[in-house]
């Protein structure tokens, strides 16, 4: 009788198409693949013709088949690689299962009124974003600020505002008129032909066919929305923190009104008697205002809608799916959090595991973990402090961080990487941090030390055995992506 | 006949009122919901009476007229809510029905109440600074491009009661422009505001105070914008709260409802504190500035225990500056209950414990006014002190020093021990000046030992009085601000027939080792110059700002003639490796020639370079002819100075370098990360982000 199958070894991919998530697992019984998982395939940014070489590898690399896709979240860095390569997922890549948290259940009325809601939000980035190009284009901005000292600065500072702003509305959605990510339409139309599982926080996964003796464990997305609004804790909780202000009602409303001119009594502060509505009276007034250019309020009030992307990010960070991938017997852990951010990682220690095996909690997950795929590319609210990296105290822990500073958004370089959790890691990790690209990276802020070179430091400390066994298992030799082998036994 | 009637009424012996009342909420409008307060939500602003229009029978009338909006000297309410595009009527304070009812009733649904309350707030503020500074106040001046026209005069501060839509409420440098957020509540009271309620921030008294004070302060000290180490954002913040804080406890009607909940023993009052507490909790965010005063414990406001270790590790501005204001209302506290002790001995017979019942209201009304009094006490040496405070990189223990200076300089007897309360709520907290080990009143006092200097300094230091002398005779009986302003410019600049102070100073002193030592700064037309015969920028920038005639009297009768002004100057030093390498012309001097293009270069280039800020504040005594006080933060090395050797204090660049590159973008909030690059006080809005959470 031939010995029980048991998984032996795990494959990691991480496709290198820029800082975005896309990732292959391939779980093995010795040299035998018993099982194959893609986790997400998205970038920031690329044409398809950039993008397609990367996802025929994928398709070679997996056979045309894999066991289970994971989308954990709908941002363009998760998914865009579903629209680019749609055609190569519909056609070359048999799909057997789907997985996703359970807000994407959109036939669950809950979620759908709660989706709506969000979709609004996420349009009003666009809304937002286009009125202030718009605002920007205009010659009454040029010459409001055309006398002053700063023009040079000032217009600086609004370009960049105007095209983070942008980013965080491509970010959500791919078009301006319907909400939504068209790589997350592909996946769940096309690709599912409605065969999705979606996973509330607390389930435990076991007894799946093909991964023997493996447990995986729902940690998110939580299932308190007060929860998922939380994108960080206090200090010490959290590498940085942040409040929630709801108020987004009548910024949405005054966004509607600038696109369409829509006239919603809502969005009204004061009954209309009090308004100037005297043709005359309002030539008085309005020359009041525009007397004196320099210090007119046209555009400020955009910069509102700069807090709405801010929330609407962190909130749908915080939507991710979140799976631990627990080897019992071994002890070991491979964490995919996919970007969930502080109010996330808070929420798997509240929760309590129904596991007859075992009694265990979060905190032992953490400990265990032996493979940690980076939240958020190393910005500083991706990784719990206390609450996560802290507790991740296995002697072989290893993570993997999807950064590439050459395809990146342009707001997103002053929170990525974060130092302090690059030193955290490196510290957890004794050096076993792999980065898609460390091109243009530095460890210090005066751009001296280059963090290759900081992790090969960090990597000479190890002892000899346990760097080669390391060394042994990474492979970066092939152009697509970056290959590192979790062992289990 | 109808100019017979005309003749005849304006004839009448009727005076022009010194007062304008307006009605206004003492709090904020959540205040009115709840029934405890209801009564004292409402108060009665007694603001300067701006004339209705120019008045024709006294064409010496400098005062600016009051037109609707309202429009006066000082402000310019405009009304237009751009989220919506739309202008609401501005409010006519003249109008007869206004005029008789002391204003619109307060009211939330009415924006023309909108515009009364905060220009009634604004003006309140205004008059509090101008009778504790001694003169007029004028706002920070336009910055242009322009090579002939450096700065412009800025007659009035604008102000947007409805500017945006977001709990959030800022100064705005660049447009000299108060703006003020509306947002749909989401409170943590659902019994006080109703959920989906507006919330308006100019409707608050703190907030409306608290902005109006960021916007003086700039004006009287433009470069504390440019954050140089972390008290700077911090100070402006703790300042404008300071304000916000002693202002409300100027109103007696407030307190009186407070005091008279009194019961029992008395040394263990402390509802003063509950009540600043109450103040910050009605005004939500801002609120975090008064969590160090205290907190309230099933219904007692218990004292906040002060930690030494806050001051060292507390970085974030708010937070930072609520160290600051803590120590000043401890302070505050401590003077009150000294005030008062005499009075609690007669009330309880000694016992210091009260009979059972309501306390009698004429105690209460005593004691509230009691409070009154020490607030506005406190309030007029907070903002006095200001005059004697360096013009760059202030910190807390800069300030301490100036209080302390500033009160000594007026009231020469602590008879009631104010600045011994002050020091003490400070060492408390830990907050000690550069250089000073020891707190004490002597220790922190400025002063100038004008005999150690030699007779060729003095000579020249009485030229510079002279010349000053001059210019008081000259701005002396001005009321008109824009008048001050082009006076006190020409006197710094130059005109066609006088050099300024600007040149009369770098020319008097070039090469005076002695007057770098004095000041700090760099009096040496050949620093760092090329010495191989051709020239090379200049690597300083020099200023001399905000000179200005104070005159005040104080409460000895005793008065007090003094002229101040400040002097600026930054040094471009491309420093690594705690090195300086390089020097380099820093951007925008004053006398710009060709500047190099360094803003447009990539960022990595420009991450070692910066620039070093010094200053200086000098104060002359009129009376004596003498130079008082010179408060410095150096640019320069005093040891080597002795040597006759010019180094720049590698101490304060190394500081400043740190916290410019280190500790400001790791206390940027998440807002100023994502979108945006530089924290510039004068174009980012700087008040914005802090505000924003």
């Amino acid at each position: 009788m031939p010995a029980a199958a048991e998984i032996t070894k795990v494959v990691v991919h991480m496709y290198k198409m820029g800082t975005g998530d896309c990732f292959v697992l391939k779980f093995h019984d010795g040299n035998k693949i018993l099982f194959k998982i893609l986790i997400d395939c998205g970038c920031w940014s690329g044409s398809k013709a950039e993008l397609i070489p990367y996802i025929e590898k994928l398709k070679d690399d997996v056979k045309g088949h894999v066991n289970v896709l994971i989308v954990t979240h709908e941002h363009k860095d998760h998914v865009y690689g579903f629209e680019a390569g749609s055609e190569i997922f519909l056609e070359h890549i048999a799909v057997d299962q789907i997985w996703m948290g359970w807000t994407e259940e959109d036939s669950d009325p809950e979620v759908k009124r709660w989706k709506e809601k969000y979709a609004e939000r996420t349009m009003a980035i666009a809304k937002a974003a286009q009125e202030v190009r718009n605002r920007l284009d205009s010659p009454g901005y040029v010459s409001q600020y055309k006398d002053s000292q700063f023009k040079d600065e000032i217009f600086q500072l609004h370009t960049h505002f105007k095209d983070v702003l942008g980013e965080f509305a491509d970010l959500h959605a791919s078009d301006t008129v319907k909400p939504g990510l068209k790589g997350m339409t592909v996946v769940k139309e096309d690709i599912a032909k409605n065969n999705i599982q979606y996973f509330k926080p607390g389930t435990i996964m076991k007894d799946i066919e093909g991964l023997p003796g493996v447990k995986i464990f729902v940690l998110g997305p939580p299932l308190l929305y007060d929860t998922v609004r939380t994108e960080s804790g206090g200090p010490g909780e959290s590498y940085d923190h942040n409040k929630d202000i709801d108020a987004d009602e009548l910024l949405l409303g005054a966004l509607n009104f600038h696109e369409n001119g829509n006239m919603d009594e809502k969005i009204f502060p004061f009954d209309s008697t009090y308004e100037v509505s005297d043709k005359d009276r309002l030539k008085i007034v309005e020359t009041a205002y525009k007397s004196e250019e320099w210090r007119g309020i046209d555009f400020d009030w955009l910069m509102s809608s700069g807090s709405l992307a801010l929330r609407m990010n962190s909130l749908t960070n915080n939507l991710s799916l979140a799976l631990a991938f627990q080897f019992p017997e071994e002890r070991k852990v491979m964490l995919f959090p996919g970007d969930a951010e502080f109010g996330s990682w808070s929420s798997w220690h509240d929760i309590e595991w129904e596991d007859e095996d075992e009694t265990i909690d979060t905190k032992d997950l953490l400990n265990q973990t032996v493979f940690y795929k980076v939240a958020h590319h190393l910005s500083h609210n991706g990784t719990a402090q206390s609450l996560g990296l802290k507790l991740m105290t296995h002697k072989d822990l290893a993570a993997m961080a999807t950064l590439d500073y050459s395809i990146i958004s342009s707001g997103w370089k002053s929170t990525m990487p974060n130092r302090l959790i690059i030193k955290d890691l490196l510290a957890q990790t004794k050096g076993r941090l792999m980065i898609m690209n460390t091109d243009n990276l530095f460890y210090d802020l005066d751009d001296q030390i280059p963090l290759a070179k900081k992790i090969e430091d960090s990597r000479k400390k190890m002892k000899a055995a346990d760097h080669k066994k390391f060394l042994d298992s990474l492979d970066n030799s092939d152009e697509h992506f970056m290959e590192y082998v979790v062992k289990i036994k | 006949m109808v100019s017979d009637i005309k003749s005849i009424m304006s004839s009448t012996n009727s005076e022009k009122p010194a007062y304008r009342k307006l009605k206004g909420y003492a709090f904020d409008p959540s205040l009115s919901l709840l029934i405890e307060t209801v009564d004292i939500n409402k108060i009665i602003y007694k603001i300067p009476w701006e004339e209705p229009k120019e008045d024709s029978s006294n064409p010496m009338s400098r005062n600016g007229p009051l037109r609707p909006g309202p429009i006066g000297e000082y402000i310019e309410v405009i009304d237009f809510d751009p989220t919506i595009k739309k202008f609401y009527t501005p409010v006519d304070l003249n109008d007869p029905y206004l005029l008789a009812t002391d204003g619109f009733d307060p009211s939330e649904s009415n924006p023309q109440f909108h515009q009364q309350m905060v220009y009634a707030v604004a003006m309140t503020t205004i008059k509090n600074f101008e009778k504790a500074l001694g003169r007029k106040i004028l706002w920070a001046p336009r910055l242009l491009d322009d090579p002939n026209e450096y700065e412009r005069y800025v007659p009035r501060l604008r102000i947007y009661p409805h500017a945006f839509r977001d709990a959030n409420a800022y100064y705005s440098p660049l447009k000299k422009a108060l703006l003020f957020g509306y947002f749909a509540s989401t409170p943590m009271n659902s019994a006080i505001s109703m959920p989906g309620s507006l919330v308006f921030t100019c409707l608050s008294h703190d907030i409306i105070a608290h902005e109006m004070t960021h916007a003086i302060l700039d004006g009287l000290h433009r470069n504390y914008i440019r954050p140089t180490n972390p008290d700077v954002l911090a100070f402006h913040e703790a300042f404008a709260d300071i304000v916000a804080l002693f202002q409300h406890f100027t109103f007696p009607e407030v307190l009186k409802h407070q005091i008279a909940k009194t019961r029992g023993d008395l040394s263990k009052q402390n509802l003063l504190g509950e009540l600043a507490v109450q103040f910050g909790t009605a005004i939500g965010r801002y609120g975090s500035l008064r969590d160090a005063i205290g907190k309230i414990k099933d219904g007692v406001w218990v004292p906040q225990k002060p930690d030494p270790s806050d001051y060292r590790n507390t970085l974030e501005p708010h937070d930072r500056g609520s160290i600051l204001v803590a120590a000043i209302f401890e302070g505050f506290l401590s003077i009150y209950k000294s005030r008062i002790a005499d009075l609690l001995r007669i009330a309880t017979g000694g016992s210091g414990i009260l009979p059972e019942g309501d306390i009698h209201p004429d105690l209460v009304t005593r004691l509230a006014n009691e409070a009154s009094k020490t607030a506005k006490h406190v309030l007029s040496m907070c903002i006095r002190a200001i005059d004697f405070c360096p013009p760059v990189d202030i910190t807390f223990g800069d300030y301490l020093r100036a209080l302390i200076t500033a009160d000594f300089d007026l009231v020469s007897d602590d008879s009631h021990y104010y600045r011994l309360a002050f020091i003490d709520a400070f060492r408390r907290r830990g907050i000690y000046p550069d250089g000073i080990r020891t707190l004490s009143e002597d220790s922190l006092r400025h002063r100038i030992n004008l005999k150690a200097l030699n007779t060729n300094t003095n000579d020249m230091i009485s030229v510079i009085s002279k010349f000053l002398e001059k210019y008081r005779t000259e701005v002396m009986n001005v009321t008109d601000r824009h008048a001050i302003y082009k006076i006190s410019r020409s006197f710094i600049g130059g005109s066609s027939n006088t050099k300024g102070l600007h040149k009369s100073l770098s020319e008097k002193f070039d090469n005076s080792f002695e007057f770098e030592k004095l000041t700090g700064l760099i009096f040496n037309s050949d620093f760092q110059q090329d010495k191989k015969g051709y020239t090379k920028d200049k690597p300083i920038s020099y200023q001399v700002l905000n000179l200005r005639l104070v005159s005040r009297v104080g409460p000895d009768g005793n008065q007090t003639n003094q002229i101040i002004f400040s002097m600026v100057q930054r040094v471009g030093v491309i420093y690594q490796n705690g090195e300086i390498k390089e020097y380099y012309k820093p951007a925008r001097s004053r006398d710009n020639s060709t500047d190099s293009a360094y803003e447009k270069s990539d960022k990595k280039a420009t991450k070692n370079r910066f620039e070093v800020v010094g200053g200086c504040t000098l104060i002359f005594d009129l009376d004596t002819l003498n130079l008082k006080y010179a408060i410095s933060k150096p640019l320069l090395n005093a040891a080597q100075l002795d040597k006759r050797k010019r180094e720049l204090n590698m101490d304060r660049v190394r500081k400043q370098f740190e916290y410019q590159t280190e500790v400001l973008p790791a206390s940027m909030s998440e807002f100023n990360l994502y979108f945006e690059e530089a924290f510039d006080g004068h174009f980012g809005e700087p008040f914005a982000l802090l505000h924003k959470h």
